[in-house]
């Protein structure tokens, strides 16, 4: 028997999301228009590009609308976008020294190369609630103010880095080779993963995950995180180049915003080399400051303790947002085979042990019908054979009808099936493994994000 | 006498220009009946951006932009685009323009000088920036 699962319920369903819809379109307030969105919930949006994997601010704040301000819907909504579209180009390398900040702070020195710029923060505002009854009146400008001409010091400034580099405080990391960068987006990646990938999936990790997992490795029983010196901040804009198609150069097609820190890290290990520090790198769409930090601290972090414990695994496999939110939702679908196989087992426990069986002995599906209470037997019959469909069903039960070659595919991507079979710790750590990422790395057809019952992330039992 | 600007440049200037300035230069430079051809015609898609870190020097993909690009041939040149956002029109437009210079056809003069308003508008969009940027420029004291 194949797979089996709830039906029915798509009036429901049908109705559930107009009221969505009725309700967020025609709420008894003004439209809020993209623009209106990007001007005024900009770091929402941001956070949805960066965890999206997406930079497109107009893109971003029709999701976050869509999503009734929910940015990690909006982010699933992104991504289900940016699967259908074709990639164009990859870029030439992005210089991170290239950005022209819009604020760049150096925490851990006073005088650095280029100016400490605090630019658009909050950093040092009290954190008192205002709540005008309509948009204030704007501030009144000095006419002809004019700032001196920028130097190319204060729009590109020295990296706290490099001066570290130039005081030999810092450990020179640079091997000289240059691998391929790894695309999360087209292969999952799996623990032993190159630092590339890391990286990538720290980029657009969910912000909470990541700051949870920093915390985590700072104050929890990790202790992957020993200093907290942040060297430096930056938030600006940085040019996205291509390769020209008729003369072979780069051409720049435009601008991104981007938030980068660098973290300072004390070598203490038996092999390190203790007379210099460390530095952890970390890079994000838009201007998302916690993320940029954790994420330094953690790139450090797992360059020396990835390996040697769970660090590495957690980075590639927790902090999707779409993986464990996707995951988390979709325990909220009908799983009534689910439970009705967790009840069969009990029972047939119960009357195992009480015919003077083992306990703990596994009953086979078979048995599971003949050992049923009296006047049970339909049911347990029916249950036993949903137990033995349960092993072999791919994909999580779904309310909504679903077509086989979706069925398929689904399988392939959203990893094991829920199981009514008790799954052995060792055969966990295999799924986890061997599952798919709640993204498919196969290209999907545009129709299939649309399919929203159908869980985003996997299914590690 | 104005600096001539590279093929480069021009597109890059181009690719930053207004939808609007873009789409009125194109028809512009068509008004005399000259025919275009599509050669690829304006998709939207994504740029994969990769960032080379500075730590270790080495590449990681930080995630994709959205893009899109059209090429065309006009007079027996071919002109190419690209553009980040999903303007189709101002991406074929920015195309036709790229091959008006290419051809040597009439408006080349003006799409240069289009160019240059760009490069303008981008510097004068740099010095507004700086001026609310700069009274944010800190020396905090430390305390001994």
């Amino acid at each position: 028997m194949g797979y089996s699962g709830a039906r029915g319920g798509l009036e429901a369903i049908l109705a559930a999301e107009d009221l969505v819809r009725t309700k967020r379109d025609h709420a008894p307030s003004p439209w809020a228009s993209a623009g209106q969105i990007t001007g005024r919930f900009r770091l929402a949006v941001d956070r949805v590009m960066g965890e999206a994997g997406l930079y497109d601010e107009s893109t971003a704040a029709a999701a976050f609308r869509q999503a009734e301000g929910d940015t990690l819907e909006a982010s699933h909504l992104m991504r289900a976008q940016r699967s259908t579209l074709p990639r164009l180009a990859v870029s030439e390398p992005v210089d991170p020294s290239d950005m022209v900040v819009m604020r760049r702070i150096v925490p851990a020195f006073r005088q650095p190369d280029g100016p400490q710029l605090l630019g658009r923060t909050t950093d040092y505002t009290g954190r008192m609630l205002e709540q005008p009854d309509g948009q204030p009146p704007a501030p009144e400008r000095g006419e002809g103010k004019q700032a001196p001409e920028r130097t190319e010091d204060e729009r590109r400034p020295r990296r706290f880095l490099d001066l570290l580099r130039k005081l030999d405080l810092v450990a020179d990391q640079r091997s000289g080779d240059d691998p391929e960068p790894y695309d999360i987006t087209r292969r999952p990646a799996r623990p032993p993963a190159e630092r590339s990938a890391v990286l990538a999936a720290m980029a657009r990790a969910e912000t909470g995950a990541l700051v949870g997992l920093w915390y985590r490795s700072i104050l929890g029983p990790d202790g992957h995180v020993h200093e907290v010196t942040l060297g430096e901040l930056r938030h600006g804009r940085l040019p996205l180049s291509v390769r020209h198609p008729h003369t072979g150069n780069a051409v720049s097609v435009g601008e991104f915003r981007a938030t980068e820190a660098e973290a300072i890290e004390d070598l203490d290990g038996a092999d390190e080399d203790r007379a210099r520090f460390d530095v952890g790198y970390g890079f994000c769409f838009g201007h998302n400051e916690r993320k940029a930090i954790a994420m330094a601290n953690l790139d450090i972090a797992n360059r020396r303790f990835g390996r040697s414990g769970p660090l590495e695994q957690l980075l590639l496999l927790t902090v999707d947002g779409l993986d464990s939110g996707g995951f988390l939702e979709h325990l909220k679908l009908p799983h009534y085979v689910t439970f009705r196989s967790m009840v069969e087992r009990k029972r047939a426990m119960r009357a195992a042990a009480g015919s003077g069986e083992e306990p703990g002995a596994a009953a086979r599906p078979a048995e599971l019908a003949e050992s049923a209470e009296p006047g049970e037997s339909a049911e347990s019959a029916e249950s036993a054979e949903l137990a033995e469909s349960a092993v072999s069903a791919g994909p999580a039960e779904s309310a909504v009808p679903v077509e086989p070659a979706e069925l398929a595919e689904s399988a392939v991507s959203a990893g094991p099936a829920e199981s009514a079979v008790p799954v052995e710790p060792a055969e966990l750590a295999e799924s986890a493994v061997s599952a798919g990422p709640a993204e498919s790395a196969v290209p999907v057809e545009p129709a299939e994000p649309a399919v929203s019952a159908e869980p985003a992330g996997k299914d590690p039992r | 006498m104005t600096e001539a600007l590279s093929r480069e440049r021009r597109c890059a200037l181009l690719a930053r220009a207004d939808r609007d300035e873009l789409i009125a230069s194109a028809d512009a430079c068509l008004a005399d009946g000259a025919q275009v051809r599509i050669l690829v015609a304006p998709e939207v898609g994504c740029i994969t951006a990769q960032v080379r870190e500075p730590v270790l020097a080495q590449r990681f993909v930080a995630g994709d932009v959205l893009a899109c690009r059209a090429e065309v041939e006009l007079a027996g040149h071919r002109g190419w685009a690209m553009r980040l956002g999903d303007d189709r029109a101002a991406v074929l437009a920015a195309a036709v323009l790229d091959a008006e210079v290419q051809a040597e056809r009439p408006g080349a003069e003006e799409v240069d000088a289009l160019c240059r308003r760009v490069a303008l508008r981008l510097e004068r969009r740099d010095a507004e920036e700086w001026a609310e940027l700069a009274p944010t420029v800190v020396e905090f004291e430390e305390l001994t």
